[in-house]
């Protein structure tokens, strides 16, 4: 509304300073122009090519109307950029970040994987850059565990050294630690315990385990001292049978696949459905079992 | 039981996903009628709800459905729902599950109510989507993208409890078809983590967004698409969120098989195109979501896409609440699914206000559950309103008889 108000005054105002200039009757074009806008409404034409049309010869007349109504020709010209020249828009934006925060490839494979969101923000968070208080910090700290395990270490297995000068022990003793460790991480028994010996040999030891424990036990209660509770006895919990494993049958002998049955097995069977046999049968073959036991081992 | 009940009665197709998906749950029958009846060209059940049933078939076990012969009129009795149970048509722990080329709709369609009935079942629930329908990119139909679903809906389980072994893997993506329809992607669901009954949900404090996260994907076009997308999309959000990053991943197009008289071993490329996912995460873990992608008919620049889609999650966020739109079904049906305590949800004044939620909740009454209880949020000026959910106490009828 405003604009169209304004233009009217301007293109009024032009014809009115060019009627003060001598009035160009050779331009044919002006004429029927005049005579136009006369019956209907203003015509606007643009600025520039309305100049060209006027002649050389008035060129100066022409300057002088465009200072008079310098304000008029202001408003003419914007009128003429609202219509025909429409100024382009340029869109920048410069927001955009910067290379160092994209995000690193290992990142990348964490996000995209198929895990949750949630789960992610844990590995994203680790690679933060860690200030050089913090790293020194983390030197010493290991540093501490590392002195830390290594007295405890000679606590452990100090009755293993033969002098407080080497304190690493060396061969024999070394293994011995070692051993010592993997009972302490958590091995059932010495790496050095003796799996087979003779009964004997084993009942000796286990006695003067078993006495050493009393007497230690003894001179406790002389003594006054309190100690911890003896330690349930282990009971196998195969109840004095033996285990024979799956295919186990209490009939013969399973060897190769197949089950053997020699003469006794099968007398047993036998008998054992009878009961006027089985007195005899039964001694017979509790014999027998206990020979092919013996032999077995 | 339940076998003797007179089935539930529903009309039309709309909400018809989630009218089955209660019923699996809640182990009672629906009829359903007229289901696009007054259509005189395409009457009955669309391709995308076939499949759905078919989905629903090949994870249940014992479910009967029956379909009229126009395919307006479905009757389904549920059956238990038995995950992926080797000898019940998985192979290897996984079902394989083929969508047919005329699939018009994205995967999310099929992922987000499966995922409600995962965690219900006896099994752990492993289903490898494949064939020529399997779209992975949002589609002009309104579907979410698989990387959405990833990254906006599957996160909200944890806060029924829910968290364990659950894997979303995109192993082929593809947009949508040229018609809209079909495209060729591969996309595997390992939802591991069963529980008897979800928690107790309460949220209230939607918090404020800190993080912003996002996947761009162009299939079978350049990557200098993606490069377009980010930088438009960081350009709205980097001011208001600093912590916004945008991965990108430039994939190749899918070949579906498309034999021809002289080449019955001919094969095409399908879904081309590009796409955004953006997600926010408030300091109170609540997520909101915005997926665009380029149409099957092309003729969008990226950087429209990318403005699209950024402009689309500051709309998500604004709309308040602690759901997004998009999420809000799976909370809701969730919450009821629940233990028979009252938990309470904040919503925004839109979110519930919208067509879907309510016929949900009239779906959910018809099914049982309790009514909702509305009240304003106090010293909230965005409107919000908080709704309280009754549970119903039903949860995972197979872990109750294991």
């Amino acid at each position: 509304m405003v604009v169209k108000r304004k233009r009217e005054t301007t293109v009024v105002s032009k014809p009115q300073a060019k009627e003060d200039s001598p009035p160009p009757v050779d331009n044919a074009q002006d004429v029927f122009r005049r005579l136009f806008e006369a019956q209907f409404e203003p015509l606007d034409l643009p600025g520039p090519t309305a100049k060209s049309t006027n002649s050389d010869e008035e060129n100066e007349d022409d300057d002088d109307s465009d200072l008079s109504g310098s304000e008029g020709d202001w408003d003419g010209m914007s009128d003429i950029s609202d219509e025909s020249n429409q100024v382009e828009v340029v869109e920048h934006t410069g927001t955009y970040a910067a290379p160092t925060d994209r995000m690193d490839k290992k990142t990348w494979k964490a996000f995209m994987s198929g895990k949750l969101l949630s789960d992610l923000e844990k590995p994203s968070t680790e690679p933060e850059p860690t200030s050089k208080k913090e790293e020194e910090e983390d030197v010493h700290e290991s540093a501490n565990l590392k002195h830390d395990l290594a007295l405890q270490r000679l606590l452990k297995e100090s009755h293993l050294l033969e002098s407080a000068d080497d304190l690493a022990p060396t061969g024999k003793n070394r293994l011995k630690a070692l051993d010592l460790r993997m009972q302490s991480l958590g091995a059932k028994t010495s790496l050095y315990a003796q799996t087979k010996m003779p009964t004997a040999h084993r009942r000796g030891i286990k006695a003067k385990a078993e006495s050493k424990e009393d007497r230690r036990r003894q001179e406790a209660k002389e003594n006054g001292i309190i100690l911890e509770k003896p330690s349930k006895v282990q009971k196998s919990s195969n109840n004095g049978r033996r285990d024979r494993g799956l295919v186990g049958s209490s009939v013969g002998k399973f060897a190769g696949g197949t089950l053997n049955l020699n003469k006794d097995d099968i007398a047993r069977v036998q008998a054992s459905g009878r009961r006027t046999m089985g007195g005899r049968g039964k001694g017979k073959t509790r014999g027998g079992r206990g020979g092919r036991g013996g032999s077995k081992r | 039981m339940a076998t003797s009940q007179p089935p539930l009665r529903f009309t039309s197709h709309h909400n018809l996903v989630y009218r089955l998906v209660l019923s699996t749950l809640t182990g009672q029958t629906v009829h359903i009628s007229q289901i696009r009846s007054s259509s005189p060209t395409n009457p009955g059940l669309a391709p995308h709800e076939i499949s759905f049933l078919r989905l629903l078939d090949a994870i249940t076990n014992g479910s009967q459905m029956e379909i009229s012969y126009t395919g307006t009129v479905l009757v389904y009795k549920p059956g238990l729902i038995t995950g992926s149970t080797s000898g019940t048509g998985a192979s290897g722990g996984m079902i394989t599950y083929e969508l047919p080329s005329n699939c018009n709709r994205g995967l999310s369609y099929f992922l987000i109510p499966l995922c409600l009935l995962a965690p219900f079942a006896k099994a752990p629930m492993k289903v490898l989507f494949t064939g020529p329908g399997v779209i992975t990119s949002s589609t002009p139909t309104g579907d979410m993208s698989v990387d959405s679903v990833r990254t906006a809906i599957l996160p909200l389980y944890k806060q029924f409890g829910i968290f364990n072994n659950i894997e979303l893997r995109i192993l082929r993506r593809s947009n949508t078809g040229p018609t809209g329809r079909g495209g060729g992607g591969e996309v595997q669901l390992v939802f591991g983590h069963q529980v008897r009954l979800p928690k107790t949900l309460h949220l209230m404090n939607a918090g404020r967004i800190k993080r912003i996260r996002g996947v761009v994907y162009s299939v079978g076009v350049s990557g200098s698409n993606n490069a377009r997308m980010i930088e438009t999309a960081r350009g709205i959000l980097n001011p208001l969120s600093p912590d916004t990053y945008i991965f990108s991943d430039v994939a190749s197009a899918p070949l579906v098989p498309a034999p021809d008289k002289t080449n019955p071993q001919a094969k095409k490329k399908i879904g081309l195109g590009f796409g955004l996912s953006l997600v926010a995460e408030s300091s109170t873990g609540c997520l909101f979501s915005a997926d665009v992608a380029s149409p099957p008919s092309g003729g969008q620049a990226p950087e429209e896409i990318g403005k699209q889609c950024a402009f689309q999650l500051l709309e998500t966020v604004a709309k308040g609440g602690c759901v997004a739109p998009a999420a809000v079904t799976t909370m809701f049906t969730l919450m009821t699914m629940g233990s028979e305590d009252v938990g309470r949800l904040q919503v925004g004044r839109d979110v519930i206000a919208d067509p879907n939620v309510v016929q949900l909740a009239r779906d959910l009454s018809n099914f049982g559950a309790p009514g909702w209880g509305i009240r304003d949020a106090p010293d909230n000026g965005d409107g919000d309103v908080i709704v309280s959910v009754v549970g119903r106490g039903i949860g995972n009828v197979g872990r109750k008889v294991a």
